[in-house]
């Protein structure tokens, strides 16, 4: 497979934090490539750092050295040109769908007007017309995260980063809302990066999935995920996902665990 | 009732566990007969005590006084008209009070620097009882209305300031998180993710603080006035005449009860995506 160019590439970031006196290394000379278009999952054991490197990639937070390079060029974070998504819906409760919605659009100052009607466009692709003045707190956990899928994708942004958006769902309302994002991502033709820790979820969907070492975070292997199903149900019953899922499952040591206390202790 | 049976499988026939006989006094018509009926024995004891003298008619007035007390004053116009002057020194020493105290709780999120800065100095003031406040108050700022609001407004502003600034201080890191990710000025920060979230806490003070404003128009009256309901209390009581006394507390009892209703109102106004933050002391 050709191989898109680089969008993203992340060049040997450190970041450290203090805790209780002590200097935690969580991310010590991390580096990898994001391709155009690409759908990246990343996964490691818990705690390894995976949302500090969003943090980092967003500008939330600063690496301690190390650059970032975007389609070429040096950057100091992706301020403004990302979409952000995380567990918690993060929608804002005293805004309506429609509001919440018109968020990232009403930062970039786009005319009231046409922004309204760009998100009822977009609200109605994804099913959610009749909507527009619910407040979040009377929508179902699956209805929320779609609004704050709506929300991230109206914005175009260039890279989309999901910090283990599905996570807080029911198995049945994940299935499908991978399904409503894959096809949004094809449709949009994004770049996704995805941070979970469902190994499951990481083969249904992505082309790629890296895999982190425990703290500090290092990039341990990179496989090509080469399932040609479009939907994550599909892509589950595929002959190879069951070779892919032990092969991952193998590298972050989850058979080994058992023999092996102290990997549980930390 | 629902929730009971809502965990039982599908398809097996909820057993409904006898439905508890609901007392008829438990109703919204047979409360409120319980409720009127006791304040009805509380004033047929009192009277009754005063009529056969275990009760003194000097001291405690009576409540057929107090009733003949209320239709004179209420019939010659005064008492609407100290009612209106309370009323008007209370409310605007709260709405004064409670926007410059709430702008400045805000704004002190603007610098960290700042806030800690003033903290200790409003740690003082707020530990100062304002009512000690009043007698210099009032030299400053005369016998008349400005003084009854100055003194709302020093009750009123520090506890506003106060729930503000916690307020902002507490609003949801994440969701400032999500807007600087989208590329959010700390202006835009300000205005769509601290603001909104500090209007439930802030109008939750409000129900404190319509009463410390009630507090500063009557103290003020007290000390040095012409007119109001703490004016009429307090010339009233140094005459013995508890009847009078009676009406003026009674008058103010349901002036802040129609307040706390009004403020009911000015919450669902405000802030429709949220359930009241009212504390009814009756949760049925």
């Amino acid at each position: 497979m050709a191989l898109a160019p680089v969008q993203l590439s992340l060049r040997s970031i450190h970041k450290s934090f203090a805790a209780k006196g002590a200097e935690v290394r969580v991310l010590d000379g991390l580096s990898f490539d994001i391709h155009e278009q690409d759908f990246v999952s990343i996964i490691g054991p818990s705690g390894c750092g995976k949302s500090t490197i969003f943090n980092i990639i967003a500008g939330l937070i600063e690496a301690d050295s190390g650059s970032l390079g975007y389609r070429g060029e040096d950057v100091a974070s992706l301020r403004g040109r990302v979409g952000y998504m995380m567990q918690k819906d993060l929608l804002f409760p005293w805004r309506t769908v429609l509001g919440n919605v018109l968020l990232g659009l009403e930062m970039r100052g786009i005319a009231h007007r046409t922004a309204v009607e760009r998100a009822r466009e977009h609200l109605h692709a994804f099913g959610l017309s009749g909507f527009e003045n619910a407040y979040p707190k009377t929508l179902s956990g699956g209805m929320r995260q779609r609004v704050a899928l709506i929300r991230t994708l109206i914005m175009d942004p260039g890279i989309l980063l999901l910090d283990e958006p599905f996570s807080a769902l029911d198995y049945q309302t994940r299935l499908y809302l991978e399904g409503v994002l894959k096809q949004a991502v094809e449709k949009f033709h994004k770049t996704v990066v995805l941070v979970t820790h469902d190994i499951d979820e990481a083969v249904a969907l992505s082309r790629r999935v890296v895999v982190l070492s425990g703290r500090p975070a290092r990039v341990k292997a990179v496989h090509d995920i080469e399932i040609a199903e479009h939907s994550p149900i599909a892509a589950r019953s595929d002959r190879r996902f069951a070779g892919y899922f032990r092969t991952l499952c193998g590298e972050l040591d989850i058979q080994t665990a058992a023999q092996q206390p102290e990997a549980l202790a930390s | 009732m629902s929730v009971i049976t809502a965990g039982k499988p599908a398809g097996v026939e909820p057993q409904r566990p006898a439905r508890r006989k609901r007392s008829p006094f438990n109703t919204a018509i047979g409360r409120a007969l319980l409720q009127a009926g006791a304040v009805a024995a509380l004033l047929l004891i009192w009277q009754v005590g005063v009529r056969i003298g275990w009760i003194s008619d000097f001291l405690f007035g009576a409540p057929a006084g107090i009733y003949t007390t209320f239709v004179r004053m209420a019939a010659s116009g005064e008492l609407l008209s100290d009612t209106f002057t309370t009323l008007f020194e209370a409310i605007l020493g709260f709405v004064i009070g409670t926007i410059f105290g709430s702008i400045a709780g805000l704004v002190l999120w603007y610098s960290i620097f700042v806030a800690r800065l003033v903290e200790p100095f409003i740690v003082a003031i707020n530990s100062v009882p304002k009512i000690a406040l009043a007698p210099i108050i009032i030299l400053w700022f005369g016998t008349g209305l400005v003084s009854k609001v100055a003194l709302a407004v020093s009750l009123t502003a520090i506890v506003a300031l106060i729930a503000a600034y916690q307020a902002a201080k507490d609003a949801d890191t994440d969701l400032q998180a999500l807007l600087i990710s989208m590329g959010a000025t700390k202006h835009q920060i300000f205005y769509k993710a601290v603001v909104p979230s500090t209007i439930p806490p802030i109008i939750a003070t409000f129900r404190i603080n319509i009463g410390f404003g009630l507090v500063g128009a009557v103290v003020g009256e007290f000390i040095s006035s012409q007119h109001g309901l703490g004016h009429l209390i307090y010339t009233a009581s140094s005459f013995y005449d508890l009847n009078t006394v009676w009406v003026g507390l009674f008058v103010l009892m349901l002036v802040g009860f129609a307040l706390y209703y009004v403020i009911d109102m000015v919450e669902r106004l405000l802030i429709p995506w949220k359930v009241s933050t009212a504390t009814h002391l009756v949760q049925v």
